[in-house]
This record gives C-alpha cells, sequence and structure tokens, in this order.
C-alpha cells in the first residue's frame, strides 16, 4: 500500500515536472542571424531519397558547418507529425524539409524561424520563381520562413503510342480531355483516374482554374473551399466519375502502377516530379509517353497549376540559425546541389536558374527522348502565384477524401465533400483557437 | 501460510522484487496516462492568424467536443457492431478447433496446432496488406470473386477487415482455450465415459464450462482489441476508398494528433480508455454473477 503511494507521489511530481514547461510566446520579429564562433554540426531531416549524396558534397566543402541527415517517410505520412512532436518536446532537428501547403500549420504552431534577419536569405528573394517564395514569406515583406526547394508545375502526360493509333486528339481544353475520355473508355481504358485520397491534386486543378481556398487578412481566415473556381472544377470531374468515364483507384497503389503499367490509364495530369512516378511505376511502357501542357478551363489561356513542392526551413530552437540559413541557401540555389537533387531525386528547382540545368535541357528516353523539362519550365511561369494553403491543412486534406472517396464509391458528391471539408476545417480552427470568420 | 509477520520479514525481498516492475510500470504506464490526463484538462488560446499560441488549463472544454463530436462516436458504434459480430465468430471457431484438437479425433495434432496458430506469427499490417492484395479487384488471384463482389466497398469493407482479424487472431484464442482444456484433470473424463458420456456430451457439458474462465478472458481481451483496432484499417485506408479517417476510435485520435490538437487527441483517447475499461469490466462482472448462480 505504502509503496503504491509512494508510486502515485513520483508520477505526480513528474507530471508536474511535465506540465510546467508552458510553450514559450513566438516572437514577431524575426530572429538575429550571427554566425558562431566555432565549428558547428546541424541536423537536417529530409525524405527526399538519397539526399544523403547532395550534403556529402557539401560537408566535403563546408568543414566548419557539418551537417548530419535523418531521413524518414514522406511529410503526411509521418515526418510532419514527428516534427510537431519534437516541436513540443523542444528537441526540433535545425532544418527539415516541409512542403509549402504545410508551411501554414507549422508557423501556427510557432515552429518556424523567420530567417529575414539572415541578409543572404532576403538577398536570394529575386533567384527563386515569384510564386515559391510568396509561399514562404507568406506574401509578407521583410518576413521569410523557409527557403523554397523545388516546385510541382503541373501538365499532361499522355500515351503517345495510344492517343495516335485510335485517332483522338491531343486535349488543350477540359472539354477536349472530357472528349476524349469518351473515347478512350470507348477503345477499352479510362483516360486517367479520379485522385480521391490525394486532395493535392485536386487542390492543383482548383488552383489553376483560380481557385482560394484561404485568405488570412492578419486578424482573421476565411475558408471557401466551395468558391465559383472550386464548385466548377468539382462539377468538371463529378460528371465524369457520373458518367463512369474515370476509374476510381486509389492513387498511389500497386494497383495504380499496374492500370498505368497494362495501358488501362491512359493520361496522367501531374506533376513534374510525376514524370518519375509513371516511369518506376510502369516500366513496361518507356517510351511511349509524352508531354504537353495542361488542358485550359478556356481555348487560349495558358494558365498551369500547381502540385506539390518543398521547402527547407529552420525550425524554432535552432542554436545556429546563421549556419542553417547558409545550409539551405547553396542545398537549393548552388547549381552542384540542383543538379544532384534532380539527378537523385528529379526535383525540379524553384530557384530560376534551375531551369537551365544540363540535366533539365536533355531529351528524357521514357518519354520517346521528348524534352519534357521545356513543358514544366513554361509551366512553371504560368502558376497562379497567390494561392494561400490553410493552417490545417493535414485535417482539411483527410475530411476532403474521406468525402472523396465516398464520392467516388457512389456516396455524396465532390461539391458535397469540400461543404463538410470546409464546415469540418472551420470546427478544427476553432478547436485550436485560431480566428477564423464565418 | 504466513500472517502479516511473515510478510514484514520478507518486506526487503518484496521490495527488491516488486521495484524494478513498479519502476517500469510508472514510466511507460502511469506517467503517460497521467500525461495524457493533464493534457487533456488544457486548450490553446492564441491572438491573430499566426500570434503566439498559449496552452491554458480548460478545465472540460476538450471533453465537451468529444462529445459532440459525430464522427468519433460513429466510429465507436463502428466498432461496437464489429465486436458483437466478429468477437463471437472468432471466439466460436477458436474453440470448436481448440475441442477438435483435445477430442482426439484428429491425427497430426502437433502440426494443426501449429498450422492454425501461424497467422499469429504474420505481424498484423503484413497480414493486413497481403489480404488487401487478395481482395484488390486487379491484383487478386481470385478475380471470379472480387470482379463481382467488391469486398473493399463501403457495404462489405468492415467484414473484410473482420476476417482479416479473425484470420489472425483465431489460432491464439485457440492456443489458449487449448491449454485450459490440457489442464481438465483426465479422471472426470474417466467418470464421464463411465456415465455413457460420448465426445459431444463431454465437450459440452464439460469440457466448455470448465474452460469458461479462459473463454471469459479471451473475451475481455478480444474487446479490448476490437475498440483499439487500428493497424488493419490504417493499412486498408491505401486500399479502398470506403475507410475514412476517422473509421475507427484510434484512428481518430491519430487523425486528431497529426492536426496537431494534442489535447483533443488526448481527451479522445482518455474517453476511449474509459469506455474500454467500462466494457471490459461490465463483462466481467456480468459473467461473474452468471457464473455464481
Amino acid at each position: 500500500m505504502r509503496r503504491s503511494i509512494a508510486v502515485v507521489l513520483l508520477s505526480t511530481l513528474a507530471l508536474t515536472a511535465c506540465s510546467s514547461t508552458d510553450s514559450s510566446g513566438a516572437e514577431k520579429t524575426a530572429a538575429s542571424c550571427a554566425p558562431a564562433s566555432g565549428p558547428v554540426t546541424l541536423t537536417f531531416t529530409s525524405w527526399v531519397p538519397d539526399i544523403q549524396k547532395v550534403v556529402d558534397i557539401w560537408n566535403k566543402a563546408n568543414p566548419a558547418i557539418q551537417v548530419t541527415v535523418q531521413t524518414g517517410p514522406n511529410g503526411n505520412g509521418g515526418t510532419y507529425q514527428n516534427f510537431f512532436n519534437q516541436l513540443k518536446a523542444g528537441n526540433a532537428p535545425d532544418l527539415g524539409q516541409i512542403e509549402y501547403d504545410a508551411l501554414p500549420s507549422f508557423r501556427v504552431q510557432d515552429g518556424l524561424t523567420d530567417l529575414a534577419g539572415c541578409s543572404d536569405v532576403t538577398a536570394a528573394k529575386d533567384q527563386f520563381v515569384d510564386w515559391t517564395w510568396n509561399q514562404v514569406s507568406f506574401g509578407e515583406q521583410g518576413h521569410v520562413y523557409a527557403v523554397p526547394q523545388d516546385a510541382g508545375p503541373m501538365a499532361l502526360f499522355y500515351r503517345k503510342d495510344l492517343f495516335e493509333k485510335n485517332n483522338i486528339k491531343v486535349p488543350t481544353t477540359w472539354q477536349e480531355y472530357a472528349d476524349a475520355a469518351v473515347k478512350v473508355k470507348a477503345a477499352g481504358g479510362y483516360i486517367t483516374n479520379f485522385s480521391n485520397s490525394d486532395i493535392n491534386q485536386f487542390a492543383g486543378f482548383a488552383w489553376q482554374a483560380g481557385a482560394h481556398w484561404f485568405t488570412n487578412d492578419g486578424t482573421n481566415w476565411t475558408v471557401d473551399l466551395t468558391d465559383p473556381a472550386t464548385t466548377k472544377v468539382a462539377g468538371y470531374w463529378q460528371d465524369l466519375i457520373d458518367k463512369k468515364l474515370v476509374s476510381a483507384v486509389p492513387p498511389w497503389t500497386d494497383e495504380w502502377n499496374n492500370a498505368y503499367n497494362e495501358s488501362k490509364a491512359w493520361t496522367w495530369v501531374s506533376a513534374v516530379w510525376g514524370a518519375n512516378s509513371i516511369a518506376t511505376g510502369a516500366p513496361k511502357t518507356s517510351g511511349k509517353w509524352a508531354v504537353a501542357p495542361m488542358p485550359q478551363w478556356n481555348a487560349g489561356d495558358q494558365v498551369a497549376g500547381n502540385w506539390g513542392g518543398s521547402s527547407t526551413a529552420v525550425f524554432k530552437g535552432s542554436k545556429h540559425p546563421y549556419e542553417a540559413a547558409k545550409f539551405a541557401l547553396w542545398l537549393n540555389t548552388s547549381s552542384e546541389a540542383l543538379t544532384e537533387l534532380n539527378k537523385v531525386a528529379n526535383l525540379y528547382p524553384a530557384a530560376k536558374s534551375g531551369s537551365a540545368l544540363p540535366a533539365l535541357s536533355e531529351g528524357v528516353a521514357f518519354y520517346g527522348d521528348q524534352k519534357i523539362y521545356d513543358v514544366f519550365s513554361t509551366a512553371s511561369g504560368q502558376v497562379k502565384p497567390d494561392f494561400t494553403w490553410g493552417p490545417t491543412m493535414t485535417q482539411t486534406y483527410a475530411d476532403a477524401s474521406d468525402g472523396f472517396k465516398a464520392a467516388v464509391s457512389g456516396q455524396g458528391t465532390l461539391l458535397k465533400a469540400l461543404q463538410d471539408a470546409q464546415a469540418s476545417t472551420i470546427q478544427t480552427l476553432k478547436s485550436q483557437s485560431i480566428p477564423v470568420k464565418e | 501460510m504466513t500472517g502479516p509477520r511473515g510478510a514484514r520479514r520478507h518486506l526487503p525481498a518484496i521490495a527488491f522484487f516488486v521495484t524494478p516492475f513498479a519502476a517500469l510500470f510508472a514510466l511507460f504506464y502511469l506517467v503517460p496516462i497521467g500525461y495524457a490526463i493533464v493534457q487533456s484538462l488544457y486548450k490553446v488560446e492564441r491572438t491573430g492568424t499566426f500570434g503566439p499560441a498559449r496552452e491554458v488549463f480548460g478545465g472540460l472544454a476538450q471533453y465537451r467536443r468529444v462529445f459532440t463530436d459525430s464522427p468519433f462516436w460513429h466510429s465507436v458504434e463502428r466498432v461496437l457492431l464489429f465486436g458483437v459480430v466478429q468477437v463471437p465468430i472468432m471466439l466460436g471457431l477458436a474453440l470448436i478447433l481448440a475441442l477438435l484438437l483435445d477430442s482426439g479425433l484428429v491425427r497430426g495434432k502437433r502440426f494443426f496446432r501449429l498450422a492454425f496458430f501461424l497467422p499469429y506469427a504474420v505481424p498484423g499490417v503484413v497480414a493486413a496488406i497481403m489480404w488487401g492484395y487478395l481482395y484488390s479487384p486487379n491484383l487478386s488471384p481470385f478475380t471470379a470473386v472480387t470482379a463481382n463482389l467488391d469486398l473493399l466497398g463501403a457495404d462489405l469493407v468492415l467484414w473484410s477487415i473482420a476476417n482479416v482479424v479473425t484470420w489472425v487472431y483465431v489460432g491464439y484464442n485457440m492456443l489458449i482455450l487449448y491449454s485450459a482444456l490440457l489442464a481438465i484433470p483426465p479422471e472426470i473424463y474417466e467418470a464421464a465415459r463411465i456415465d455413457g458420456a460420448g465426445v459431444i456430451r463431454t465437450a459440452w457439458s464439460i469440457k466448455i464450462p470448465m474452460v469458461r474462465p479462459a473463454i471469459v478472458l479471451t473475451t475481455v481481451f478480444s474487446i479490448i482489441g476490437t475498440l483499439q483496432l487500428l493497424a488493419e484499417p490504417q493499412v486498408f485506408r491505401s486500399f479502398s476508398s470506403a475507410v475514412s479517417s476517422t473509421y475507427t476510435p484510434n484512428l481518430t485520435v491519430y487523425a486528431t494528433s497529426s492536426v496537431p490538437n494534442f489535447h483533443l487527441a488526448a481527451a479522445f483517447s482518455v474517453v476511449l480508455a474509459l469506455a474500454t475499461f467500462v466494457l471490459s469490466f461490465s463483462f466481467l462482472k456480468f459473467t461473474q454473477r452468471r457464473g455464481a448462480r
């Protein structure tokens, strides 16, 4: 009995110790950015495969600033959750890979160091494609919360051989895409799958159509997942789903790879990094693919969507923001790092100089030696610069994808899913005490 | 038996043997649970869209959210339905298999005992992935079935998951029941045989009543396991579009903590733990009362 009292006392003690560490308030101003006096070691977490090879180049050239790499699953696959837990526990790495759509979540959790105090970083603004800089600065003058790494301008991957064989015109508008879907179905395939579990593709479509899911006026967030542009996109895909012109295979599964490999799926409107996904998922179709600009809502328009793209952020609590920022800049602007990043992971740089990389001006054998990166380079400049992500995207994606999945299995519609996600997003913001306009 | 005086004499020895357990139990069980309870009583306050967040005491604010969160309660209903159907089927099968092994009617007892138990040696995630492939229309070797029956659709996926769970745990439960059967003294069977009881009669009137405590135990384990269902539905999310991010209570907790909304997730966990405790405990009470009669 006495023992159990001791145990209870002990655990209460431990509890008070745990709960008394209150989270400190966020700094309004940028962190000071002064170099350390001696050699430093930085930790960097990323899910880019073989990132170690890129970091090795840096480590060899910079003995005083050594970077240790940790790799993990992709962001929403677990790394973000680790970051959030590490931030709460106060042992986050110095640097981390964060996609643009997750940056607001990390800023809301007070996890990012404002690098505006590092003059090198602010001076690098013009080296990056405009919209990527907007993503890391949240459109605010005098702040920068991460260094842009890569971008995901979207285009149309299609099976050139099958389109030619069946005499189908390569669609330039979404109307032509829907018409082609009918012909592809008649020829025994699906034009594509509707990405019901990965909402980012749909977000890219909505972005292209001019949607504004989130706006932030400084005092309040506004959530609008059902603005006219998004409603139009949702209606378009709902129609294709209703007519069974697109398949409901969940993306990123073996079944989905199989559909491409067995020529059952003929196109994919995807980001630049998708080139790699098809090549690895459908090896049997090598040489038969081509890339064309993304279909447009109005004939003659030149607007592209964006899907994905990451930044390199310095976490709150890093003792060496100067060195961390220096490494992040090198990683994302130097031609040696960009070349290697492209080689190991097909990353398409957010730095303007990136499009001039030798590796990005060559023909790609899998795509019949087409110089596919030219298409994406053009698309990158056509991405609308003013798309803002919300501060709880993990939840918004999860709720929207729950609804989208229901819609493709015939329960409800995409629009209904977006309405529900809208309501639950507002609910989640409120439960986090994040001010939101209803 | 030694009285209190004996206990006092052995106090140093008792302390010596209990301390390692007590320390680890406190460190990895009591403290985390206590921490979760404390976390569930806090809430976040902030000013402005990106303003600094402060953690302040929120009383039962998170619990109010828990009780008005309809997806969470839907998921609780779902696993209860799952449990009401799957647990009796699984334990019924386990009991039949255990009785068969014990009856002396089967040859190769050792082989079957191992074969039935083998699925439990397969990690739950691997089992779920394997069954996921078998269910997928484009990947399954049983195309005749999967082409006509959407095993991953909204109507059936819960029972597809139930099948996986049953496949994994039947052998495990069978082994518990079988070892309980082995502990029955052979004299009782002898007496039954002399009284003219056949194999089925012996099973029904002697074996089943005598392994009742083991059946109750496996049922409690299964109730707890059902309410905490996580790995199988999580894996099935990549095979089926019908498994939502709030499909089971534990998935809801996981999804909430990735927002990250640690306080609400903690409140969900506490409520789930209490519900599990109440259910298991009332089942135990219920069976004890019936047993006493």
